[in-house]
């Protein structure tokens, strides 16, 4: 028996509301169907974020109210690009925190998620607030801005000295890749990329590290790729290929080791979920086991990013996708 | 990335005002996966067959109502482009396009905390004025 649990993050089911196709209520039958929690981004889904309208509330509660949601984590994002020529001062991006926080605590969420990069200093004087309105402030780990990323650094500190309930991880399993996502390779094989290209990301891979981790030597020395790379980064799509390589990362799974008793919440990442129930480049039944090793008994929130490498004028499997890795984890965490 | 998202087909038409063409619109949604205040809408580009849009010819509206010039937008940060709603693009040119088929281009950049550099969406596509 495992206290691990689901949820699906409305960044999966973006293409189904933007053309229509799904409305929050509808999404919200599905997560049901499925027995998931929801993973929502307030800022896609509801009007106004952080400030909707009480029509834009009252509609939230009725639906609420309605399909009685498991409301796990609200995905928020303090805009400190506001303006063109500056960047947000400390004051204003802790005003926006403190908003989101309230807003959160009023739609029902007791977590938020940070994006990447989010400042650290904005964390402490908000705390106060997150633990008035009991809302637990999680800085996402993303691949390409994990552990070794300057800014996550600066949270992680933060985060140590605090040593508070409410301050905490989302980790995104992009850092667990074992290899590089093929929908991604495919959609910029059809863009023209240079197989030389494909090809000697995919050795990085089959050679046990990360392309992060290879470059790092060459980027010591102030160089972007090595040279043997950079002779085959001949049109943009190339350059684009190796440069996004870098958001698939390798990482054991003992690097949350030192982090597990911050770890609130889990973004399960997947680019694709194949004929044999699995995902493409993320081990799931390992890293599972990991976690329930580990005591982790939070959610795992379904993230489908493959939407972003369907080929055109292709259909985009969002649902499929997430409907398959639901019920992947739902085996995994049952034969636990 | 968000190539799909830009330019929504059967958009382009030419704008009417008290009798005159007074330029023409066309729609999109926005690049990127969430709603954002339209000050963080970085660039927005039009092409007509090859030749390049002035940008102070371009206006943007993220509710069909209020319209910004793109150096006005800098500065709109309490109306949100809405996730899924249709931004509209007018371009100001007396007459509009001519009647007959254009080559139209829209090219849209947000701008985001985390990611170092713009991004956003280019999309051409064929449009048919008749007039």
């Amino acid at each position: 028996m495992s206290d691990i649990k689901r949820a699906v993050s409305m960044y999966s089911l973006q293409d189904q509301y933007a053309r229509k196709k799904m409305t929050l209520s509808d999404i919200f039958e599905y997560l049901n169907d499925l027995d998931a929690g929801l993973e929502f981004i307030s800022d896609q889904m509801l009007k106004g974020t952080p400030e909707p309208s009480e029509e834009s509330l009252a509609e939230w509660d009725r639906l609420v109210e309605q399909y009685k949601p498991d409301l796990v984590c609200n995905d928020i994002f303090i805009n400190t690009c506001l303006y063109k020529n500056r960047t947000l001062t400390k004051k204003e991006s802790v005003d926006l925190l403190i908003k989101e926080i309230k807003l959160a605590h009023r739609l029902g969420f007791k977590m938020v998620r940070l994006v990447s990069n989010t400042p650290a200093n904005i964390i402490e004087p908000a705390l106060p607030y997150a633990e008035k309105y009991d809302v637990v402030l999680t800085l996402e780990i993303h691949a390409g801005m994990s552990f070794d990323s300057p800014l996550t650094m600066e949270f992680i500190e933060v985060m140590k000295k605090l040593n508070s309930p409410y301050v905490g991880l989302t980790v995104d399993t992009g850092i667990f890749c074992r290899r590089h996502p093929r929908v991604s390779t495919n959609y910029f094989r059809d863009l023209g990329t240079n197989e030389e290209v494909i090809s000697y990301i995919d050795h990085i891979f089959a050679s046990g590290t990360d392309p992060k981790q290879f470059f790092a030597g060459v980027r010591s020395e102030g160089k972007q790729f090595p040279e043997e790379l950079s002779l085959f980064l001949k049109t943009q799509n190339d350059f684009e290929y190796a440069l996004f390589a870098d958001g698939y990362e390798m990482s054991p799974f003992t690097i949350l080791d030192e982090y597990m008793p911050y770890v609130k919440h889990i973004h399960g990442k997947i680019y694709e979920m194949t004929e044999e129930g699995v995902e493409y480049s993320i081990p799931f039944d390992e890293l599972i086991k990991y976690l329930h090793k580990a005591g982790y008994n939070g959610y795992i929130a379904t993230e489908y990013e493959g939407n972003r490498f369907t080929l055109p004028d292709m259909p985009i499997l969002d649902k499929e996708n997430v409907t398959a890795h639901q019920k992947m984890l739902k085996k995994y965490i049952d034969e636990l | 990335m968000f190539d799909n998202y830009v330019f929504t087909e059967g958009t382009c038409k030419n704008v009417e005002d008290k009798g005159q063409i007074t330029g023409f619109s066309l729609q999109s949604l926005i690049t990127y996966y969430r709603g954002i205040p339209c000050s963080m809408i970085h660039d927005i580009k039009v092409m007509v067959d090859g030749q390049e849009i002035p940008r102070e010819k371009i206006r943007f509206s993220p509710d069909g109502t209020d319209y910004f010039t793109l150096d006005e937008l800098t500065t709109v940060t309490t109306y949100k482009w809405e996730y899924g709603e249709q931004g509209t693009i007018f371009v100001e040119q007396a007459g509009g396009l001519s009647g007959g088929e254009h080559d139209v281009t829209l090219s849209i950049a947000v701008r985001v905390a985390y990611i170092p550099v713009p991004f956003g969406g280019t999309k051409t596509r064929q449009v048919m004025i008749t007039q």
